[in-house]
């Protein structure tokens, strides 16, 4: 029989003790789990969970050539946690500055403050141990490798996306731009938000003492989604030779603004719009209050009479009502006229004419007489109501920026007057973009488009998610009538024209310049115009619309700031360089040996 | 072993505890075992994800590089710094090509094949695209 190696009273013994080793780690699991869980797992959830965010890129905005306009670029916020910091690393902090850029008196204040003062409200009146205290917010990618190769104990830093504009000030009223808060503040940026933005991940796991992350703890995971990019209408190279003539009108007349655009006339694409004042997309935060109207896009958002590039209008109207035709004359020598049984008095031309004008001259000559009679035919309705159709006195659809509508009073409304003045552009306002649009209508065949500036939008492999297309917003003149008028503006680039300083050889330039008085408390000023010049070419077939405006140019000697002098030779410069870039040819061949394609040899 | 017996039965109850014991514990030595392991592969995971994160980020970096080396304000201070003089072509330095090329060049290199044919000529017209007509 076997009796084992133990006693009863041994076995007893360690049964018990078995039992009660047992009994005590069954007792505290109790404790931590039922009597103290609430408490316990609070403080574990503050401990050790956390959940941490994972910042979306936001999309790029590009020309119509796939250039950067706006980019998302990588920057660390670097920081130091001064409690972590070890005395044998103290050797590296001139290395650290230098790389930071940074005097290294700064870093070591920085550095040697291990705490702050307990806030006011703070009752346990302690200083409080600082954990964390910023370096720099604008660390690069390759900067922080080398800092990281330092190995400096407790400093650290964290990776976000900061708006970038390679381009600086390059179509800033356009592209606007985002703040320092990462919110979308103004043009594309704010208005296309909705692609650009992406949307941020988040990861909810748990950290160990030293507050790494234990990633076998990960619970949640929601990836971040990149923004879709957003490619424009605006091609860099058209905007960069605008905003190069820009400059050049202000290094020349000084004036108190410039509006430029240049669009599309078949799909209402805009290929550049540039505005003097403007500023720097990268330093939008250093502009003083007073430099603030600088970020207006003033093409969209001032309204000036737009004077003579409105006699569009009327001409036109009446063309195409079958009023007149373009070889019908009017006498444009007459100082008043009697319309509806009371004697109106016209506005003065600025020439002489010896002989009753034709239609096609009342243009080229832009004669504010001639110009009237065409409305009075039309009468005070028909001028309104194709005014209307032109676009004027309505907001063009441009999708961003706070355009106005400018001003444009019903028939009831008009003075005795009116009737004179309207019909050649004055007693009306317009934005700049109105005043372009209604050209372009001429240019596309009588067709008022709609301003388009975003052409696609890409998702982040670059696959098309959205395509933007030519939008119509309304017909307002019969073809041949837009034919009609777009050969008689050519008369205005023509010797004989207002502003033969426009033309292209070989390329009929159509246009209509503008000179108007500007309203100054209440009466037009005698010495401040502005000027402007609103073309297409070639008139038969076009592929470019330009509008030059010039607000308050200041020429030598009080000279009158004219548009053939102040924005046509513009025009004429602009057109010239585009003929280049977008290889527009010529509709009267040059005639030009053809020893290059013969390949030397004839 | 007699199984009736009373400190047998005790000495089994006290192996099968010891057992058990051995085998739990190898099971919590396995649990921690492959608990560390999960450790170990999601740091490598976590490693490999910061790795990738941060090439895109070098990427978008260097992108924003280029895009700033591109822009048309540094390549003109490039073009004069190097003094390469380049300059847009000017109207009367263009001459178009209005027909096709390659024809005329096959037509020139095999004359005998197009003698028959007339040159052809492209006359320009007024166009406006039918959907305004």
């Amino acid at each position: 029989m076997s009796k084992g190696f133990a006693s009863n009273y041994r076995i007893v013994l360690l049964g018990f003790v078995v039992l009660a080793g047992f009994g005590g780690v069954a007792l505290r699991l109790v404790d931590l789990h039922v009597l103290d869980r609430e408490k316990l797992v609070s403080y574990v959830d503050r401990a050790r969970r956390q959940i941490t965010v994972e910042s979306a890129r936001r999309g790029d905005i590009l020309d119509m050539r796939g250039d950067t306009l706006a980019t998302s670029r990588s920057l660390i916020v670097l920081g130091v946690d001064p409690q972590a910091l070890l005395k044998e690393d103290e050797a590296k902090w001139p290395q650290l500055a230098t790389m930071l850029k940074m005097p290294l008196a700064d870093i070591e204040k920085v550095f040697n403050e291990k705490t702050r003062a307990a806030a006011p409200d703070d009752k346990s009146d302690e200083d409080r141990r600082i954990r964390w205290a910023k370096l720099s917010e604008e660390v690069e990618e390759s900067t922080y490798d080398q800092i990281n190769k330092l190995d400096i104990k407790g400093v650290y830093g964290h990776r976000t996306f900061r708006r970038a504009y390679p381009h600086d000030s390059m179509a800033a009223h356009l592209i606007g731009y985002v703040n320092k808060e990462g919110q979308a503040a103004a043009g594309i940026e704010s208005y296309a938000d909705f692609y650009l933005r992406g949307q941020d991940g988040w990861r909810e796991s748990e950290k160990d003492g030293l507050r790494r992350e234990l990633a076998q703890f990960r619970t949640r995971e929601v990836t971040a989604t990149s923004g879709y990019s957003v490619v424009l209408s605006i091609d860099s190279a058209v905007q960069h030779i605008v905003e190069q003539e820009i400059a050049e009108i202000v290094k020349k007349f000084n004036p108190a603004k410039v509006s430029v655009i240049v669009s599309e006339p078949n799909t209402g694409f805009v290929l550049a719009m540039a505005n003097y004042p403007s500023f720097n997309l990268n330093e939008y935060n250093t502009l003083s209050k007073d430099e603030m109207g600088s970020m207006r896009n003033i093409s969209i958002t001032d309204v000036l009479d737009p004077g003579s590039t409105f006699k569009i209008v009327s001409i036109s109207g009446a063309l195409n009502e079958g009023l007149t035709t373009p070889a019908a004359r009017f006498n444009c020598t007459l100082e008043s006229i009697d319309y509806k049984g009371k004697p109106r008095r016209f506005m003065r031309d600025d020439h002489k004419f010896d002989h009753p004008l034709s239609v096609a001259e009342i243009i080229s000559h832009s004669s504010n007489v001639g110009a009237a009679q065409l409305g009075m035919l039309l009468g005070e309705d028909g001028v309104y109501r194709y005014a209307r159709a032109f676009g004027f006195g309505e907001k063009s659809g441009f999708p961003f920026g706070g355009e106005v509508s400018g001003f444009l009073n019903t028939p009831d409304k008009w003075s005795g007057v009116d009737i004179t003045r309207i019909p050649a552009g004055y007693s009306i306002s317009a934005t700049p973009l109105q005043i372009h649009y209604a050209m372009a209508a001429i240019a596309s065949g009588g067709v008022l488009m709609r301003p388009q500036i975003i052409r696609q939008v890409r998702d982040a492999s670059g696959e098309v998610v959205y395509n933007f297309t030519g939008s119509v917003r309304r017909h307002v003149v019969t073809t041949r009538t837009a034919e009609q008028m777009a050969r008689m503006l050519e008369g205005v680039a023509s010797p004989e024209g207002t502003a033969p300083m426009a033309a292209i050889p070989n390329f009929e330039v159509a246009g209509k310049t503008g000179t108007a008085q500007k309203l100054i408390n209440g009466h037009y000023s005698e010495h401040n115009h502005v000027g402007s010049f609103v073309g297409f070419f070639p008139a038969s077939r076009p592929r470019v619309v330009i509008s030059v405006i010039v607000d308050d140019a200041k020429l030598p000697n009080g000279r009158i700031a004219y548009g053939a002098t102040v924005a046509a030779p513009s025009f004429k410069r602009i057109g010239e360089q585009l003929i280049q870039y977008m290889d527009i040819k010529p509709v009267i061949e040059p005639g030009r040996n053809l020893l290059v394609m013969d390949g030397g040899r004839r | 072993m007699n199984k009736t017996d009373k400190n047998a039965f005790v000495n089994q109850l006290l192996v099968y505890t010891l057992v058990m014991i051995c085998f739990s514990g190898s099971i919590g030595l396995g649990t921690v075992w492959l608990r560390h392991q999960i450790s170990v592969t999601a740091n490598n995971t976590k490693l490999l994800e910061q790795r990738i994160v941060e090439t895109e980020r070098h990427m978008s970096e260097l992108n924003t590089q280029i895009t700033e080396e591109q822009t048309i304000a540094v390549l003109n201070r490039r073009n004069a710094d190097w003094s390469l003089g380049l300059v847009q072509p000017r109207e009367p330095q263009v001459v178009r090509v209005n027909e096709s090329a390659e024809r005329r060049l096959a037509a020139r290199n095999n004359a005998e094949v197009f003698a028959s044919e007339n040159a052809v000529v492209t006359p320009v017209r007024f166009r406006l695209p039918t959907i305004y007509r």
